[in-house]
């Protein structure tokens, strides 16, 4: 996911300092900071990632050279190209200001710094021994040629197209903006995304209370909060676009409408829908219908910007257990599903049977850290069926069996152990089937998405038997996982792009295949 | 006139009595689906489906309430597993779904007395161990009971099928 550079504001200094804090053995106190924002020759700015400081930069003018004075970027978003997109605007805004020369102190043993500076130009040009008291390490001085030479000219255009892979411009004016609206089942949602499916607004209201109350969704319920929650849920990701770009952000701004059409419970995509063409009708804004299951695939890429099919994908959720071969984007081969209950299904009603209320994911893999997944043998359904079909439906009457087994036998239930056994079960199956299709389709990247991808235990198994084969696994982060309207947005993006419109005649596909997508 | 029952020893049993049931079905026919979690009501509809020689795989309606599959007759698959209360029926187009031409089988189908409309038939399914099922089919008027009868006259024979 893209990063958006901008000045450094006094709201920020609490962020800034937990990253300090975090990245160097003497820490800036929060009293520099502070002052540096007060001073005239000082230049200060952050990278901004879903609304949440992920990075900054700070250089100081000194007759017409520039002094690179602080550089971080925080721990869970590194090797992202933060540092690039941080180094890259600052220098082009120090050579705004006038500066012929950028030079900085570098710790001796940070070779990734060192090896960024070097990228953008700069070369040691001397040694300041035991700079760094600390450690005694010595600080390596570095100095750019003059940033109006050509050969710093060609170095700088380099460092700026690859800052802009992960990053968007504030001054870039971001077209086309896509808004996205979900409502294909719990969730009423709307996001924004720009040109380069950067995440300007994302807005999800959760109708998950209401629905805990009965064990499951309840279709009635979820068409009715729908259509309360939309308008509201809409308004809110245009103020909370205008937030992130610094500037007014309406209906104007909009250039496509990415809606859900299916596959989803027809009560609750007929609201979003009806809301979306209402919009189209109203505003003249392009209408593009959009496959659920598509964008779960899609919101792998807002995670991982570089995501290229040839890919495998597992759509794990409430009601989908598929797994999909992705030749290019906007293609899909279903290479088996589930024949009888979904994955997420599962997690449900063994919760349900056992007691444990609703969402049945969150719970069972919570209590299943506790347990032994080898204390009960529960079967693997399918996994010698040579094909790419799951069956979860047999794994259930199992528990269910254990459950009454046990009860006649007095003893007590040990739920830890139950649900660790019942969550190996599903997971050992799904592990060896993606692992068999990636190999089979011989491809270099596997995508986990849907609801069921928030469970750790199925990432965890899946990453390390993917990567073991060196094969890259792409997770969205866990509230792009659950149901979400940025991942609509972005598939609409991809869809938008490619000329593809929705008539306002189509209707809600609530049996929608992810193969006619 | 009593309620026949029966047993089956396995799911493959209970597909075969779903299966049984495929030929007899006509168009608005409606049954009504009852039994735990795991009883067999998914794999008893597969039989259904696999007998009207529906192509694609039959899941679970859980997630959707309504799938539709297309054989010999249509088939309307619901689960009113996550209803509420009664009124939903309506929300789910419930009434003009049974009377569309198609074959109805409702999965929880004891969950509201309002889904028991006109001519019906009743199946329970109990779990009575790991892999058996007890049965038992009732009709509710002419059409409901004439299908029940003959229905169950379809499994007699049929293999892991024990009339008691």
């Amino acid at each position: 996911m893209r990063v958006r550079l901008r000045p450094l504001r006094p709201e920020d200094l609490r962020s800034v300092l937990a990253i300090e804090e975090a990245s160097f053995p003497r820490p800036w106190s929060e009293g520099m900071f502070a002052a540096e924002l007060g001073l005239p020759d000082r230049m200060w700015f952050v990278a901004e990632r879903d609304g949440e400081v992920v990075g900054y930069a700070g250089a100081m003018m000194q007759l017409g050279e520039a002094h690179v004075m602080n550089l971080a970027v925080a721990a869970g978003a590194r090797r992202q190209g933060v540092a690039t997109v941080l180094l890259s605007g600052l220098i082009d805004a120090l050579r705004d200001r006038g500066a012929h020369g950028v030079t900085l102190e570098v710790r001796e043993n940070n070779d990734a710094a060192i090896s960024l500076y070097e990228s953008a130009g700069m070369h040691a040009v001397g040694e300041r021994p035991g700079y760094y008291v600390e450690t005694g390490e010595s600080a390596v001085v570095m100095w750019s040629d003059d940033l109006d030479s050509p050969g710093m000219n060609a170095r700088l255009d380099i460092l700026r197209a690859r800052a802009r892979r992960y990053s968007y411009a504030s001054d870039d004016d971001g077209h086309p903006y896509v808004l996205g609206i979900e409502t294909s089942c719990d969730e009423t949602a709307a996001a924004v995304v720009g040109a380069h499916n950067e995440v300007i607004a994302n807005v999800v209201a959760t109708q998950v209370d209401f629905h805990a109350r009965f064990g499951g969704v309840v279709p009635e319920i979820a068409s009715r909060k729908h259509t309360e929650a939309i308008v509201a849920v809409v308004s809110e990701a245009l103020t909370q676009a205008a937030g992130t770009l610094g500037r007014p952000f309406g209906f104007d701004d909009v250039d496509a409408i990415a809606v859900t059409r299916g596959p989803g419970l027809v009560g609750a995509l007929v609201v979003g829908l009806a809301y979306a063409k209402g919009l189209s009708l109203a505003t003249g804004i392009p209408l593009i219908g959009i496959n659920h299951l598509e964008a779960h695939i899609f919101a792998a890429l807002l995670e991982d910007p570089n995501l290229a099919p040839p890919l495998i994908a597992l759509v794990v959720s409430g009601g989908h257990t598929s797994l999909v071969y992705v030749p290019e984007w906007g293609e899909y081969r279903v290479l088996g599903e589930t024949l009888d209950d979904a994955a997420g299904e599962a997690f449900d009603k063994v919760a349900k049977a056992l007691g444990l209320g609703y969402p049945g994911g969150p719970i069972i893999s919570r209590l299943a850290e506790q347990g032994d997944p080898a204390a009960i043998e529960f079967p693997r359904a399918m996994l010698h069926s040579g094909d790419y079909s799951f069956s979860l439906s047999g794994l259930k009457t199992a528990v269910i069996n254990h459950v009454s087994h046990e009860r006649e036998a007095g003893r007590e239930l040990h739920l830890p152990d139950l649900a660790a056994s019942f969550q190996a079960a599903v997971i050992d199956v799904q592990v060896a089937k993606a692992v068999r299709a990636a190999e089979e389709y011989r491809v270099s990247s596997f995508v986990i998405a849907g609801g069921v991808a928030a469970n750790t235990a199925l990432r965890q198994g899946l990453t390390d038997a993917m990567r073991s084969r060196g094969i890259e696994v792409a997770v969205p982060a866990l509230h792009m996982c659950t149901d979400n309207a940025a991942m609509v947005a972005t598939a609409g993006l991809f869809r938008y792009a490619r000329g593809e419109r929705m008539s306002r005649a189509d209707d809600a596909a609530p049996g929608l295949r992810l193969d006619s997508a | 006139m009593s309620t026949p029952r029966f047993t089956t020893s396995s799911p493959s049993a209970t597909q075969a009595v779903g299966r049984s049931l495929a030929p007899l079905l006509a168009a608005d026919d409606l049954v009504l689906l009852a039994g735990d979690l795991g009883a067999g009501k998914t794999a008893l509809v597969k039989g259904v489906a696999e007998g009207l020689g529906v192509a694609e795989p039959v899941t679970s309606p859980t997630f959707n309430i309504l799938l539709v599959h297309h054989g010999r007759l249509d088939l309307y698959h619901v689960d009113l597993y996550r209803l509420e209360d009664s009124s939903q029926l309506e929300d789910i187009d419930y009434f003009e779904t049974i009377e569309a031409g198609g074959v109805t089988l409702v999965e929880w189908g004891d969950r509201f007395p309002e889904a028991a409309v006109g001519d019906h038939v009743k199946l329970r399914i109990t779990i009575t161990g790991d892999e058996s099922r007890e049965f038992s089919i009732a009709g509710v008027g002419d059409r409901g009971m004439q299908l029940a009868a003959s229905w169950a006259d379809a499994c007699v024979g049929l293999p892991g099928v024990v009339f008691l």
